[in-house]
């Protein structure tokens, strides 16, 4: 399958053309940050449909409250994965969502426990070699929990058995490294 | 105000608040502060940057292509939320007026709809209402009519009981009045019950001459020698039903005068047309 051709844009115009709420920005808001953002919701929700819908749930939450984005105190990516993942939180937390899965509780258990010792025993699953000879597993089992699942410093403190504290500098020790990478 | 020495910015900056700002987790106090020190701080505000620039270009090392198909959905919602917005194709170029983006109200058309039934329903009332006011006011009138005619047919029922009464009570005798010189036909039936005080006369039977506007005739009781005035009466060319005069109790005679109109204190016993005795 041929990929069509991708709108890109330069943060700053991408901005003003959302602001100005030009239709060539819905496309290139698309084309630049679905992949990036998709990836955040789906390590978060695993069901793919629902996934699926809080992606365009998310593209249209940018789009409905882009007036509350201010250039000034971040970058637009940092807003809008902010966005993404706060849906995704909300249902995986909601009453809904946790009814539909009740049956597969155990299930998603065993699978979640599986997935963390993935990201702790098992450096492949980050896909980069690279990146993962410059993270140690703890850095990046707190980068996973944070950042993919949803957890907050608090409750990642709680899982991993260590004393918040620890969680911050560890957490800081890690996007540290992430610069150091991708500088 | 706080003087933040070299030292201090650095701890802050080591305290890896930046990072959980950065990521969202931070209470809505600290948020503030995170932003009102970038603000001041220009080495705090490049520390955010670069942990935003590296967190975005962590994303996108994990970056996960969505469905082929979920492009053409999501690009349509959002474009027929823009359709929705504003109807115009040509956005004015520089812009600068904050859009601020009114929360839909959710299913807007349905109170469009249900407003429009409401309207409906309203216009329909109203007419069935006017309507129903005007038979209303029909049967209203028809109820006052019938209830007239009703009590005219009660009084005409009573005044036959009434009647029939002087033919079936012991205590009515009747007495003819004949005619005197001056009118040998004329004739007068008069019944009287002393007993209940009533008398009345027949005006059927009656044969006198029809009385003119100014004149009317006089129906008298001599009781004792002396006349007892019981009422006037006309001789009309309809004159059928009998006619309930004044009471008395005591009568030895009566007779009729012709009278002014509305009758005399005293008889004029020249115009005297008919008398009777028991």
């Amino acid at each position: 399958m041929s990929k069509k051709r991708k709108i890109s844009l330069s943060e700053d115009e991408l901005v003003r053309a959302l602001r100005n709420r030009e239709k060539i920005a819905i496309e290139a808001l698309y084309d630049m940050y679905s992949s990036s953002l998709y990836g955040v919701i789906s390590r978060i929700i695993t069901d793919t449909a629902t996934a699926e819908d809080l992606l365009q749930e998310t593209f249209l939450k940018i789009w409905n409250s882009f007036s509350g984005y201010d250039a000034g105190k971040g970058r637009l990516f940092t807003w809008m994965v902010n966005i993404a993942r706060n849906l995704a939180i909300d249902k995986i937390r909601s009453k809904d969502f946790k009814n539909q899965n009740k049956n597969q509780d155990l299930e998603n258990n065993v699978t979640f426990i599986d997935e963390r010792k993935n990201t702790v025993y098992n450096p492949e699953l980050l896909g980069v070699k690279e990146l993962v000879e410059t993270l140690k597993p703890e850095q990046k089992a707190i980068i996973e929990l944070v950042y993919f699942k949803g957890y907050t410093h608090v409750e990642a403190a709680d899982e991993l058995g260590v004393p918040l504290g620890t969680i911050k500098t560890r957490l800081r020790m890690a996007i540290m490294l992430l610069r150091r990478h991708f500088n | 105000m706080r003087i933040w020495k070299v030292e201090d910015i650095k701890a802050y900056i080591e305290s890896g608040i930046l990072e959980l700002y950065v990521l969202g987790d931070v209470s809505p106090e600290e948020k503030l502060q995170v932003e009102a020190m970038a603000a001041k701080h220009p080495a705090i505000k490049a520390e955010l940057d670069e942990i935003e620039r590296s967190m975005e270009a962590y994303a996108l090392e994990n970056a996960v292509e969505p469905a082929e198909h979920l492009r053409d959905r999501i690009l349509n919602s959002l474009v027929t939320n823009l359709a929705d917005d504003r109807t115009f194709d040509k956005a004015p170029e520089e812009r600068v007026a904050k859009v601020v983006t009114m929360e839909r109200p959710k299913g807007g058309n349905f109170y469009k709809y249900a407003f429009a039934a409401c309207l409906t329903l309203l216009l329909v009332s109203v007419a069935a209402l006017v309507s129903t006011y005007n038979k209303l006011q029909d049967s209203n009138t028809q109820i006052a009519s019938l209830r007239s005619s009703n009590s005219q047919f009660a009084k005409v029922a009573s005044f036959t009981e009434d009647t029939l009464e002087v033919l079936r009570g012991a205590s009515f005798k009747t007495l003819t009045l004949r005619g005197t010189p001056k009118s040998p036909q004329s004739q007068l039936i008069v019944a009287w019950s002393p007993k209940k005080k009533q008398v009345w006369i027949d005006m059927r039977s009656m044969k006198m001459a029809a009385n003119d506007q100014a004149h009317q005739y006089q129906l008298w009781a001599l009781v004792g020698g002396k006349p007892v005035s019981l009422g006037v009466f006309d001789k009309t060319a309809d004159s059928t039903n009998m006619q309930k005069m004044a009471p008395t109790a005591y009568a030895d005679a009566f007779a009729v005068t012709l009278e002014p109109r509305g009758g005399s204190v005293s008889p004029t016993m020249d115009q005297m047309m008919v008398i009777g005795k028991f």
